[in-house]
């Protein structure tokens, strides 16, 4: 699948302070072959409420028969953004095309659209089904014949595994159910494109792997799939193609290997005594790395319990840990727990949304140690759970 | 546009709504024609002498539903402006917009199908108030020959016209409420507040501003213009460009405005 974008992934690691995109370089004389491409594209797409800038010159493009995860903190712009494409609110500024159609024609393409933005919203006093057939009859499923149109509600409410419980109302729901339905609703027209906005919001892990199944389904059935989440996990897991906004800005659109691959490995040791932590670090730092030693997680006096150690993170690949252990052993320093880590999709966004201090620059600015020794990353190779690389 | 009105009738035909919605009709038409039975013999609000005679001839068959008019229109007004402004505060207005992007064929549908249940609600009250009007007039003293004559019939078709055109232009008000405000609580509330207490006071202390305030030309609509000396047919031109001028301003209000609900 192509990433129909030619971002550079080492763009993406942009300062976040200055708002700096590294959105995609496309060509001016390619963008009618990328509008051919692509089942969405915008041009400084924009949106202002007064002086405020909710989306600002957003040059989308995802491509078509992609699961694509569409991901920005808070008030990031991303319903603006979808509110915009599905022609709910009309742009400041910009221009785009969904499925080839321009956005200020919504008529002309959302008959080929599902979408679900801003949770499921139905009316409460009325049935699941009964809620499905009204979306079905506005949009023409089946004409005047009522079979028909029942069969296609059946068929989505049993994709989502709401069949049981379809003519209960609406507000007896549990969240989770009511995110089946906004699926359902969203599947009705057999669209080509499918626009979810936190679809697995209120989902117990099993429903989380029930839609994730879904999606990669649908996605496979070749539907052009765009989702905006938060669990950054699952965009992870199920999506190919990623965009990252942050202030209404492009971060990073591509694909998620590419914005992974980019970011900086790192191997993290634990010496078996506290005090070979410094010698470590002047060994690795002779042999040309850049590293850390964490020192605020040793005990903070001597009658502190001894179960948090001094950690030191070298930035190098996976393939330098043997030759470091090596070193280490060759000085004398025992690695009590030696581990390669590489940012995962939630620590890369983090440090690109700027969200938390895991930015190295802004970290080493504000948090050096009295000993001139740097904090690493909040985090960064200290929880197992958070390491993508194998621990020798 | 066909589409949105039968769409529409999903959330009307709701058996709670439905049934909530005629049980308040219904009991309008029965307050309202069982109290005007009950004052043959004495004056009505505004002080005329209700007589078996004037409740005799061929218009007297719906002389106890047109007495709730106003009730039967602010039904009419909350119903339109709760079911619209529902669709935004519930946020399913966004659902249906993906689903039929034509704003104004959705809004053009959907008022179709409200203005039918509209006349649908008036026509369950002029049934209950004519089966109660024929139970009613043998226990006080009014003939019930002239109501089934051809004239009475006559009567009995123009009066429920009468009575669906003024509900109707309450229901316009609610309309434009709820597309300006929203919010079927504020909608409601500023639409009545406004068609009752404001326009009442300013019909009271300044008569002449009954022939131009609309809530008032629809009451003459209702009423089949018996309650002023203004002419019908004016009060129904008014009251028609009234209903047409709010619907078109909701129309353009929902065509161009930003769905953010």
């Amino acid at each position: 699948m192509t990433s129909g974008s030619a971002t550079d992934p080492a763009h993406a690691n942009h300062d976040p302070a200055h708002g700096t995109a590294a959105s995609p370089t496309v060509m001016d004389g390619t963008a009618g072959l990328a509008r051919a491409d692509t089942a969405i594209w915008t041009r400084g797409l924009t949106k202002r409420y007064g002086a405020r800038r909710a989306v600002d010159h957003l040059d989308l493009q995802v491509p078509r028969g992609a699961l694509s995860g569409f991901v920005g903190p808070n008030g990031a712009g991303k319903s603006t953004t979808l509110r915009m494409l599905l022609g709910l609110i009309r742009p400041s500024a910009g221009h785009g095309h969904v499925l080839g159609e321009p956005i200020t024609e919504p008529d002309r393409y959302l008959h080929r659209v599902g979408a679900m933005i801003e949770g499921p919203t139905f009316h409460p006093g009325l049935s699941g089904r009964r809620n499905l057939d009204q979306l079905a009859i506005l949009r023409g499923i089946g004409g005047w014949q009522r079979a028909l149109r029942q069969r296609r509600v059946e068929e989505v409410l049993g994709q989502v595994g709401l069949g049981e419980r379809a003519d209960d109302r609406f507000s007896t729901y549990s969240l989770g159910m009511k995110q089946r339905l906004g699926i359902a609703a969203a599947l009705l027209p057999d669209p080509c494109l499918l626009i979810l906005d936190e679809p697995t919001n209120g989902l117990d892990p099993a429903g989380i792997r029930e839609i994730r199944a879904l999606l990669g389904q649908l996605a496979g059935g070749g539907m052009t799939v765009f989702v905006s989440s938060h669990l950054l996990t699952e965009v992870e897991q199920i999506c190919d193609h990623l965009v990252m906004i942050n202030g209404g800005r492009m971060l990073f659109q591509g694909h998620v290997t590419d914005l992974l691959a980019a970011e900086d490995p790192r191997i993290v040791m634990i010496p078996e005594h506290d005090a070979d932590a410094r010698r470590l670090a002047g060994l690795l730092g002779d042999e040309g790395l850049r590293v850390e030693i964490d020192l605020r997680n040793g005990p903070p006096d001597a009658s502190a319990t001894r179960g948090r150690r001094p950690v030191v993170t070298a930035h190098a690949p996976e393939g330098l840990a043997a030759h470091l252990n090596r070193l280490a052993m060759r000085a004398g320093i025992t690695l009590r727990s030696l581990r390669t880590h590489r940012p995962n999709l939630e620590e890369t966004f983090l440090r690109v949304t700027g969200e938390i201090d895991g930015d190295l620059v802004r970290t080493a600015q504000a948090g050096q140690e009295p000993d001139g020794s740097v904090p690493p990353p909040v985090g960064a190779g200290l929880d197992p759970a958070h390491s993508r690389g194998g621990a020798t | 546009m066909i589409a949105a009105f039968r769409a529409e009738w999903v959330p009307l035909l709701r058996p709670r709504f439905l049934l909530g919605t005629l049980g308040a009709v219904v009991a309008c038409a029965l307050l309202g024609t069982v109290l005007t039975f009950f004052s043959v013999g004495h004056r009505d609000f505004d002080g005329d002498p209700v007589t078996a005679a004037a409740l005799s001839r061929p218009d007297g068959l719906l002389q106890g539903v047109q007495a709730v008019s106003i009730l039967l229109g602010v039904v009419a007004l909350s119903v339109v402006a709760a079911s619209l402004a529902g669709d935004h505060s519930h946020g399913t207005l966004r659902n249906q917009l993906v689903a039929r992007p034509h704003r104004a064929r959705l809004l053009a549908g959907k008022l179709l199908a409200l203005a039918a249940f509209v006349v649908l609600i008036v026509a369950a009250a002029t049934a209950v108030s004519v089966g109660l009007s024929f139970l009613l007039a043998p226990t006080r003293g009014v003939s019930t020959a002239a109501w089934s004559s051809g004239a009475g019939l006559v009567e009995l078709g123009t009066g429920f016209v009468n009575l669906c055109l003024g509900s109707l232009g309450y229901a316009a008000i609610g309309a434009l409420a709820a597309i300006l405000l929203r919010g079927p609580a504020a909608a409601i509330a500023v639409a009545l507040a406004y068609a009752l207490p404001v326009e009442m006071l300013i019909a009271r202390i300044y008569r002449p501003a009954r022939s131009w305030l609309p809530v008032q030309l629809m009451q003459e609509i209702a009423t089949g213009g018996a309650a002023d000396p203004m002419p019908y047919a004016d009060a129904l031109l008014r009251g028609v460009v009234y209903a047409g001028v709010m619907v078109l301003l909701a129309l353009m209000v929902f065509r161009r405005r930003d769905m953010t609900a």
